[in-house]
């Protein structure tokens, strides 16, 4: 099916190929050719930028780094060559009419680089202007990463970003952090660019089973991207207006480049497999692990239970196989006209009886140049993502709700030959289906106009469209639930944006250059979703919403939000070693309160290339750049989140009624955050060290937070308030060092690290609450958010524990991220690739452990509930070695209080995000036409280390909240072993 | 510079055809103004929600009012329900049910507000009018048997009696506007509502009175229903969807199964008795409420019998007393007369038993308990939280000082 699948794709392909070049025209001039490879190995280096500068003429280098300019008009020019992780160089050359030159290019390795350019919400940026952290993950780490998505790829890749996988659910989308946290209720998720088209930044909504939501980051085949650029702070991201201060991810595709259609073709074979589930020291991994043969319970009657319906393999856990294919073709022709178009298809299985990601996507980027000072690019993309799951979390029908309470599990039934144990079928719990089908069409088109060699505008227009069928069926004749029942949501989010921007470049007068760029955007954000729900079959069958007796339109969001804004900004050079940036958006959103109208956010920033002055030893350091910025950006709040309003409900069986909903707040208003950023990038011993540093601090103004009211007001809810104060700030370093260079041996390490101080202000005197039982709130002094209850004051105490309410417990999230790497490059032809990730300082709520300590069912309660029935027996001699936070934790006296809080854990972790090696296929083993080849095998989640003694120190229910983190049996994430083919023709 | 200037115009010239088209109206359909209901046409639909907000305050607080009582034993994993059973009902877990509560007393008070705004003259000849009334004062009602404060619309705290006080005013609006338009219906309702909140603020005579004119068989109820999730009876959903709490472990268990006004059952997998969501009590399932639609009584014949025979009982008419519990049985088919008891503590004990039966899981319970105990002729609540505090969102949001739980 794959294949044929991926056949007819190719034909399109081709037919689409064949029209391309046609839309291109001829051009006349001179002609510079040459090729680019890396100093030193000579390594020819594919899709390398060539230019001329100051014109519009650009091609990209071929797999064998060739490159030929057309169309250049005669005279001196000054032709530039840039590559992400090189330092570019430029070469002043002569050309004559219709002449043609000849130039080679060999660019140095370097993290660190100060030239070329950065995308920015101007337009195109010199890097070396520009007075914020800049961060690029490039094509090379895209590669070895054997990452399958964008979020997998962010995880660990440079230093600000936090990704937590929120469960194991097939599919399930992470939560993103750029530089932590700072807001509270309007999420934190950065704004993604695809191609320079705003795109949906945030999540389906979360499955009723599964617990867990589908992210559209994701949509992206990690295949198709080039690159992708890191915007951290709103210092950085002032000019994307309000709703950036989460941070702004550019998203760059593949492009075309000019030549003959090269095609390349990746096959990945693996499998996921997962390890020991939950403790160490229980032996039967939450009876995942094993589920044959007869358990006992840890209940003072020693409950003996049986699985019957237990897999003949005595496991519920089995490899899940992994098969991917990738198919790709780029050129051009000599006009201008270039293309890049990509199939990509991903079947992957679970590990456990059910659960599976079916992925279908194909990608059309297409460039042209139709008249002199003209270039068009069309970016379009579909994504078909399926994934199949199982009931998960806070779910009646979960699979780690029910399997790991042994006896307690919902699933009882017969079967069992030992009529003396208590009988489960936990198999029943595969029986319900867990869907999330999304469609995810991206379109942009992007006019760059240069009509001189100073101005340059560029106008994009895009849209983004997804659409989820997000589906949970119990089906008719189930255990728990015989009748059956479905719950279906439609979800539909359209993105419409267009964005002009305009840059005027000139040399004002001897060693002061400007650059003033203008524009604006209009962003249109609709979303449609529909709840539903349907009880009560009349039989069995797949059933639809139609097929239930009771039916249910249990929720209904239909919303259009406007968000229009214009910016301008000035940046003066000096001798183009110091440059000084001043600019401002002013925003309107039809969200704002009356009281608010245009939103206007500034910004100024200054770097100084201190290593361009003569007076700079470069012998020692050869690039250093000093750059601070302070700049603000905003969150806006949501559609009539300021109007008071009622709800439309049902009273009195199905009678129309209302009943109050929210009571508003006309004097809201987007918070703001405004944020200072102090760093520097430096490079030196020949591009072998590299160091960036940046230090920030964020303040968050107004923040909306939804404060309780008075209930005795009438409604229930809480009210955003534009009130308090957070605080988020923070270090930010990355050191890449090549250990060694050499002909046979490339040894490169890079260590990124950063530390977070989160904390909030005033927040209005009282503790917010996020998730009531979650035990996170957002506390005056502390994180944000915070763990906050009842603490046992003596924990390691051997007493009976003294316990104090109202406690900090810890913060949700880790304060200091630790991302190690290393690749190591023999022969010139096999890479070694690690790259790990350690997160300290944060917390997670171990709900699993809090219900089954009291359904006898945790194993690391097992002895302390047994010391403490002896002593209610009378015998308190073991007692003695059963410390005061186990005696909370574990007591079987159901009149002591046990509390969430007490099973709050520091979450510490270290986890191998992945391994890679990588064997480059000699030319004289390739067959069939190749090229080039190469064969990887690769590995994710290899390794955790912890001390958290849940399933995952990352997981958390989706749909419990989603700023706040409890793992409430949620499934772990797996690991997966995979082998990859890649193939050029 | 003739370029600029062309070029110039012609970004102002994209930019404007941009933004006309543009239509900057931001929608949302769905959640309803404050103002759009400031329309007759809005009023009947307004009284209902008054309706609706009363039954999903109730039906959400039988369960948990119910394991406070010791109506029913928890057998989930619910903390906060694991606290009401054990005796313990602090702030932190009466946030829904407070909540609930007063935005049903709210509601219907702050409609009778728009009503007589948006009716004008046509206020009291409006058929919705009386229900309003009735539903003020239910909800009052309600806050008054199982709130320790009584906190009006954000205000200070005061003594919960105040709600008792509102409830019987807005219930005699309600008898007097019903009885104006011939609702009987209604004006029965409102003269048991009438009737037991006189008698809990000690108006026996007038208590009395009121009751001896509602009919035997008479039935008013808390509406429940099937048709949306916010319409289900919560005690149904978790003791029919779930198994979160029993009827083991409580006196009803020792009562006759087939006792009409307290039925329960085991629940058998295979020859095993069913345990509960925490795997481990045994699941006695309520039976008294068979559907997620399940009315709750209000006021019902019963119930104005049982509160005569308490005046009775005060007034130490143990036979009158006995007699009108016996006309209270014969409301029901199958239970036979009891035997006049001899002495007050034996009539304490049957009027005691038999209010407990008749009220079963309607969230009475504990406000009978609460001042029996008052007056020390039950010890049940002695030692244990005796009614629901001021909640801990209350206390966080109502800038009054709260009295400690």
């Amino acid at each position: 099916m794959a294949q044929a699948f991926s056949s007819r794709w190719t034909r399109l392909i081709a037919a689409a190929i064949l029209a391309v070049p046609a839309l291109g025209q001829a051009q006349g001039g001179a002609t510079i050719s040459g090729t680019v490879s890396e100093r030193g190995s000579n390594t020819p280096l594919e899709r390398a930028q060539v230019s001329i500068v100051g014109k519009a003429n650009a091609v990209a280098s071929d797999a064998k780094g060739g490159f030929t300019l057309r169309g250049v008009d005669a005279g001196t020019v000054t032709v530039r060559a840039q590559y992400i992780g090189y330092e570019a160089r430029e070469q002043v050359v002569q050309v004559a009419a219709n002449g043609t030159v000849r130039v080679n290019f060999a660019l140095t390795r370097t993290a660190v680089t100060l030239s070329g350019v950065m995308v920015t919400a101007t337009g195109e940026e010199r890097r070396r202007s520009v007075g914020t952290a800049m961060a690029t993950v490039d094509t090379a780490q895209i590669e070895r990463s054997a990452a399958t998505n964008t979020q997998q790829l962010l995880a660990g890749s440079t230093p600000g970003v936090t990704v937590l996988a929120n469960g194991g659910q097939p599919g399930a989308g992470a939560t993103v952090r750029l530089r932590g946290v700072n807001s509270v209720s309007m999420g934190n998720s950065p704004l993604i660019y695809v191609d320079g088209v705003r795109v949906y930044g945030g999540n389906t909504p979360t499955n009723v089973g599964g617990r867990q939501f589908s992210s559209p980051l994701n949509d992206i085949a990690a295949e198709d991207i080039d690159h992708i650029e890191i915007v951290k702070g709103p210092a950085a991201t002032t000019l994307y207006g309000t709703e950036a201060s989460g941070g702004v991810l550019q998203i760059f595709t593949k492009q075309g480049v000019e030549g003959a259609p090269r095609w390349n073709l990746s096959v990945t074979s693996g499998y996921n497999n997962m390890g020991h589930v939950g403790p160490a020291s229980d032996t039967t991994g939450l009876y995942l692990n094993s589920c044959a043969g007869v358990h006992v319970m840890n209940d003072s009657a020693r409950t003996r239970f049986v699985d019957a319906s237990c897999p003949a393999s005595g496991t519920w856990l089995s490899n899940g196989p992994i098969q991917r294919t990738a198919i790709s073709v780029r050129g051009g022709s000599s006009n201008g006209t270039t293309y890049d178009l990509s199939v990509t298809g991903n079947n992957e299985r679970g590990v456990l009886p059910v659960g599976g990601s079916y992925v279908r996507s194909f990608r059309v980027n297409l460039g042209f140049k139709p008249a002199k000072g003209f270039t068009i690019s069309f970016n379009q993309s579909y994504v078909n993502n399926r994934a199949v799951g199982f009931p998960d979390g806070n779910s009646s029908n979960g699979v780690m709700l029910n399997i790991s309470r042994g006896s307690g599990s919902n699933f009882k039934g017969p079967g069992c030959t030992d009529l003396t144990v208590t009988c489960v079928l936990n198999d029943s719990l595969f029986t319900s289906q867990v869907t999330n089908s999304t469609n995810h069409f991206v379109t942009g088109a992007t006019l760059a106009y240069q009509p001189f060699d100073a101005w340059t505008t560029r106008l994009t227009l895009g849209l983004d469209y997804n659409n989820a069928d997000i589906q949970y069926i119990t089906p008719f004749g189930h255990l728990r639930v015989p009748l059956g029942q479905m719950y279906q949501t439609l979800w539909t989010r359209q993105f419409l944006s267009a964005d002009l921007a305009s840059t005027y470049r000139k040399q004002i007068a001897t060693n002061w250059s400007s650059s003033t760029a203008v524009g604006g955007q209009v962003f249109e954000n609709k979303v449609y979703s529909t709840d539903l729900q349907s009880d009560n079959f009349a039989g069995p069958g797949d059933p639809t919403l139609l097929s239930g007796a009771l039916k249910q339109i249990t929720g209904v969001t239909q919303q259009r939000v406007i968000n229009a804004g214009y910016f301008a900004q000035e940046t003066i050079g000096w001798r183009d070693v110091l440059f000084v940036t001043i600019g401002a958006r002013a925003d309107g959103n039809s969200a704002f309160g009356k009281s608010f109208g245009i939103q206007t956010y500034p910004k100024i920033s200054a770097s100084y290339v201190i290593s361009d002055e003569s007076f700079w030893p470069r012998r020692w350091i050869e690039t250093l750049k000093l750059r601070g910025a302070i700049g603000d950006a905003g969150k806006a709040p949501g559609a009539f989140d300021a109007v008071r309003t009622w709800s439309p409900v049902a009273a009195e069986g199905g009678k129309p009624a209302f009943s109050t909903n929210q009571i508003g707040n006309p004097d809201l208003g987007p918070e703001r955050t405004r944020e200072i950023e102090l760093g520097f990038d430096a490079s030196a011993l020949n591009g072998r060290v590299n160091l960036q540093y940046t230090h920030f601090d964020q303040h968050t103004y107004k923040a909306l937070i939804p404060v309780q009211q008075a209930p005795s007001l009438g409604f229930a809810g809480s009210q955003l308030i534009n009130v308090g104060d957070l605080m988020n700030s923070g270090h930010e370093v990355q050191l890449n060092l090549d250990v060694f260079r050499s002909r046979n041996l490339d040894v490169t390490t890079r260590i990124g690290y950063m530390q977070l101080h989160s904390e909030a202000g005033n927040v209005g005197g009282v503790p917010l609450t996020i998730f009531a039982l979650g035990r996170t709130y957002v506390v005056q002094g502390l994180p944000i958010p915070t763990y906050y209850g009842p603490k046992v004051m003596n924990p390691n105490d051997f007493a009976n524990p003294v316990i104090q309410q109202n406690q900090d417990l810890g913060s949700a999230f880790a304060n200091r991220i630790w991302s190690p790497g290393i690749s190591v490059k023999l022969f010139r032809s096999i890479t070694v690739d690690a790259q790990g990730e350690w997160q300290l300082g944060g917390h997670n709520l171990n709900a699993l452990a809090y219900q089954n300590a009291n359904l006898n069912a945790w194993q690391p309660c097992f002895n302390a509930q047994d010391q403490m029935r002896k002593a209610a027996a009378g015998d308190s001699s073991g007692l003695a070695t059963i410390n005061a936070l186990d005696r909370a934790r574990c007591t079987i006296n159901t009149k002591i209080a046990r509390d969430y809080g007490f099973f709050v854990e520091a979450n510490d972790f270290f986890k191998l995000r992945s391994v890679s090696v990588t064997y480059d296929l000699p030319k004289s083993i390739l067959r069939f036409g190749a090229r080039s080849g190469s064969l990887a095998f690769a590995g994710r989640n290899l390794f955790t280390s912890t001390n958290y003694s849940g399933t995952d120190p990352e997981v958390s229910d989706q749909r419990d909240d989603q700023f706040a983190r409890r793992d409430y049996y949620v499934f772990p994430t797996s690991r997966s072993f995979t082998m990859t083919l890649r193939l050029g023709f | 510079m003739t370029t600029l200037r062309n070029f110039g115009r012609r970004s102002i010239g994209v930019a404007a055809v941009l933004c006309a088209a543009c239509n900057l109206q931001v929608t949302n359909p769905g959640p309803i103004q404050d103002s759009q209901l400031n329309a007759v046409t809005a009023m009947p639909a307004l009284v209902n929600g008054m309706s609706g907000d009363l039954s999903y305050a109730l039906g959400n607080y039988v369960d948990r009012g119910g394991l406070a009582s010791g109506e029913m034993t928890e057998a989930g994993n619910f903390s906060a329900e694991q606290q009401y059973w054990f005796g313990i009902i602090r702030p932190d877990d009466v946030n829904p049910d407070w909540a609930a509560m007063q935005q049903a007393r709210w509601s219907a008070e702050n409609g009778i507000a728009r009503m007589q705004t948006v009716l004008g003259a046509n206020f009291e000849k409006n058929v919705d009018t009386p229900r309003a009334y009735l539903y003020a004062g239910f909800a009052n009602r309600l806050l008054g048997e199982n709130v320790c404060t009584g906190v009006i619309d954000g205000g200070p705290a005061q003594s919960d009696t105040v709600y008792f006080v509102r409830a019987e005013s807005l219930f005699t609006r309600a008898y007097t506007i019903a009885t104006a338009l011939a609702n009987t219906n209604v004006a029965n309702a409102a003269l048991g509502g009438r009737a037991s909140v006189r008698a809990w603020q000690g108006k026996w005579t007038d208590a009395v009175a009121d009751a001896a004119l509602v009919p035997n068989a008479f039935l008013y109820n808390a509406i429940f229903s099937t048709n949306s999730a916010r319409e289900n009876l919560d005690m149904a959903v978790q003791t029919i969807s779930r198994r979160e709490v029993t009827v083991f472990g409580t006196v009803y268990a020792g009562i006759s199964k087939t006792d009409p006004r307290t039925p329960w059952d085991t629940v058998k997998v295979g020859t095993a008795i069913q345990t509960g969501q925490d795997g481990k009590t045994k699941f006695f399932q309520q039976k008294k409420y068979t559907s997620l639609g399940s009315p709750v009584p209000l006021v019902k014949g019963a119930d104005m019998l049982l509160l005569r025979a308490e005046e009775r009982l005060r007034a130490n008419d143990l036979a009158g007393m006995t007699t009108l519990i016996n006309s209270a049985r014969a409301t029901w088919t199958g239970l036979t007369a009891l035997t006049a008891p001899t002495t007050a503590a034996a009539g304490w004990t049957m009027l005691q038993a038999e209010r407990g039966s008749a009220l079963w899981l309607e969230g009475r319970r504990l406000w009978d308990l609460r001042r029996w105990n008052a007056e020390g002729t039950n010890t049940f609540l002695t030692g244990r939280s005796k009614c629901v505090p001021v909640s801990t969102n209350e206390r966080a949001s109502n800038p009054n000082p709260m009295p400690a739980p």
